[in-house]
């Protein structure tokens, strides 16, 4: 069973409407109704359960207004709807929008209706003039539009010896921002404000914390250069405000800054490859849908060709062997502006040979490989003949080797270390003594003598008589010769 | 050539958010690229959450039934910057953060609900010249999830405002609610991908 509980505020009403309030109530969950009558004892059953959500089922209530008025402005404070501890709108109040309807009392005709900002102002006003205004909130996410304020009239002020400094214009550059103004008058300083644009969105009506520009302070110029560095990135306002020593003026109609606007673009980083006949760019781009205008030529001419890319691209049919060079710059184009960066650096690139070259290279490479086979026989060859010069196999030539099939004979050519010796004997034997020991010498001399002439074989006989017939005169002439030599 | 590339990056950084704040069709690379600077901005604050904080840790319940489209994407945007906006412009006089950089993740954030304001009032715009036209039952249906899921977002936020009062806007509870949003927009960013 369901947890119903009476709702406080609608028991036993009269009539068929009642209010209620419930302080803790999550305004966000769905919350069910259901009514029986009552009379007396008796009661009626239950009625279908009415279910919704509060929050998308509430309008919003009138906000409250406050008006503070200067000569040709009104200043407007505005409370959000509900109370200060009121739930349903607890998370709304900085994202009401508020919607102006002003009019000037004496002529109902004339109407305003603007968006208005709590402790915003409205500008262009005739002094000393009834105004009247209402205003209302919404909350447009949720398309809710709330009731109007009351009606609330003030009376602008008589003219002031000084007004505001008028037209404010901003510029920047590398460094700084200016600010310029207009200004009627001579002899006056001015001075400067700034203020954090969410501040006008979350401090309600609070007043807002305006800081000043330094060396913007009692200026006599009616513009003001500061560094960008002051007011990082970001949405700000600035006022300025003229004052001659005795009076100061109303602050100026303020002026937004939003620092987008004024950002600078970074020139594109390209590089270059080379790629067959063409150039392949690549572009270093971040994820913004930047155009980018190239410009490339040819290194050495003047007449330089433009075209538009997003991303990487390829430039087509170059010349081969060519330095080319390229430079960008990005566009950016939107809805409201457009802005460009200035030119990136000059890259140059020469492209690759052409394809007739090529071939010319793939035939001399051919023509190298065959070169190379006939130099490898060729040396083979050589080899060959060097091989045979200089270190010759030793079996004879075939036609002479018909002649030595004996084997002796074969042997006779081959140079040996043995010694063939013939052994002679003597045919004649007068002194057998001494010649018999004569012989042996003379064996031995004849043994010497073989040894010499052993090759030739037709000498020998002669040499060994003449030896031996001398070796037997001395033999003689010693037996003989003695009794001679005695006297 | 690496100390260029690095100057770069460091610029397109910054130039990116500038230039896409103008364009309202490039609202997703947008939001996407702003959301991170966001995180990184929530997570420099401070360092994590001290220890003695734990023990206060609770469950907001991020609700991640909540699957924008394309078409709803900016509202939920819308209403994720616009609470983050309001919660950190309350009394944050106990906290430890660098009030330059609470200063500057406020900026962030308004320049965000600027932006999607200006977006949504030119849809807004368009709706209003086509309502000659019959819208069909398709569109109707997504408003129907779109209120839904704004309603879930709005219960969620409204767990974080209350914690923060109830604990009357101390120290930890500042830094439980900080990684509370940070994990918000980082569940959101994902679908700035698809």
């Amino acid at each position: 069973m369901d947890d119903w509980i009476k709702l406080p505020g609608c028991q036993h009403t009269a009539g068929t409407k009642c209010y209620f309030s419930l302080p803790d109530l999550d305004v966000y969950e769905e919350l069910q109704l259901r009514i029986r009558t009552e009379k007396g004892n008796d009661t009626s059953s239950w009625s279908e359960v009415y279910s919704f959500i509060p929050f998308k089922k509430a309008q919003i209530g009138p906000p409250k207004v406050h008006l503070a008025a200067e000569d040709k402005a009104i200043t407007i404070y505005i409370s959000p709807p509900g109370t200060e501890d009121n739930v349903m709108w607890s998370l709304d109040e900085k994202a009401f929008t508020y919607r102006l309807v002003m009019w000037k009392n004496s002529s109902n005709i004339e109407e305003r209706i603007e968006t208005v900002h709590p402790g915003g102002k409205i500008y262009k006003l005739s002094p000393e003039t009834t105004y009247c205004l209402k205003v209302r909130a919404e909350l447009l996410m949720y398309s809710k539009i709330g009731i109007y304020s009351p009606v609330c009239c003030i009376n602008t002020t008589v003219e002031n010896k000084l007004p505001p400094p008028e037209n404010l214009e901003i510029s920047a550059n590398n460094e700084s921002y200016i600010l310029k103004w207009d200004y009627a008058y001579v002899n006056v300083t001015f001075q400067v404000q700034w203020l954090h644009g969410f501040l006008k969105v979350i401090s309600g009506t609070s007043l807002h914390k305006w800081e000043q520009i330094p060396n913007c302070e009692h200026i006599k110029i009616t513009y003001c250069v500061f560094l960008r560095k002051l007011l990082p990135k970001g949405i700000y306002y600035l006022r300025v405000q003229a004052s001659n020593g005795n009076s100061t003026s109303f602050w100026s109609q303020e002026k937004k800054l939003n620092t987008a606007i004024y950002t600078i673009i970074p020139p594109p980083v390209i590089s270059m490859k080379p790629v067959n006949d063409s150039l392949r760019v690549y572009v270093n781009a971040p994820e913004v849908p930047l155009i980018y205008e190239i410009s490339f030529w040819e290194n050495n001419s003047n007449t330089e060709r433009k075209i538009k890319e997003k991303t990487d691209f390829t430039i087509a049919n170059l010349q081969p062997l060519t330095v080319y060079c390229v430079k960008a710059r990005a566009h950016f184009v939107s809805e409201s502006w457009n802005k460009s960066s200035i030119f990136s650096d000059i890259v140059c690139e020469k492209t690759k040979p052409g394809n007739s070259y090529k071939s010319w290279v793939i035939a001399g490479i051919c023509i190298a490989a065959v070169f190379i086979v006939v130099i490898i026989y060729i040396m083979k060859n050589l080899l060959r003949c060097f091989n045979y010069v200089f270190f010759p196999s030793l079996k004879p030539p075939s036609n002479i080797d018909k002649y030595l099939s004996e084997q002796p004979l074969k042997n006779l050519l081959l140079l040996t270390t043995e010694e063939q010796i013939e052994r002679c004997s003597i045919i004649e034997n007068t002194n057998t003594n001494t010649i018999m020991k004569e012989t042996n010498q003379i064996d031995e001399d004849h043994k010497r003598y073989n040894s010499q002439t052993s090759q030739d074989s037709g000498n020998y006989s002669n040499e060994d008589e003449n030896t031996g017939s001398k070796a037997s005169e001395e033999l003689l002439q010693l037996e003989t010769g003695s009794p001679e030599t005695n006297s | 050539m690496t100390p260029k590339y690095i100057w770069l990056a460091h610029f397109v950084g910054l130039f990116m958010t500038c230039i896409l704040s103008q364009d309202c069709n490039l609202l997703k690379v947008h939001l996407s690229t702003v959301t991170w600077q966001n995180l990184k901005i929530l997570n420099e604050m401070s360092n994590s959450i001290p220890i003695e904080c734990l023990r206060e840790i609770q469950d907001f319940k991020l609700p991640k039934e909540i699957q924008p489209e394309k078409t709803s994407i900016k509202y939920i945007f819308y209403e994720m910057f616009t609470q983050a906006i309001n919660i950190f412009s309350q009394n944050t006089s106990n906290s430890t953060w660098d009030k330059e950089q609470l200063v500057q993740f406020q900026n962030k954030l308004y320049e965000q609900i600027e932006y999607l304001q200006q977006c949504l009032n030119k849809e807004n715009k368009e709706k209003e010249d086509m309502k000659e036209v019959k819208a069909d039952e398709k569109e109707h249906s997504g408003a129907e999830v779109l209120w839904q899921s704004q309603l879930k977002l709005r219960r969620y936020f409204s767990r974080i405002y209350n914690f923060l009062k109830d604990k009357k806007y101390s120290r930890c509870a500042w830094e439980i609610v900080r990684v509370e949003i940070r994990r918000c927009f980082h569940y959101f960013e994902t679908f700035t991908k698809s």
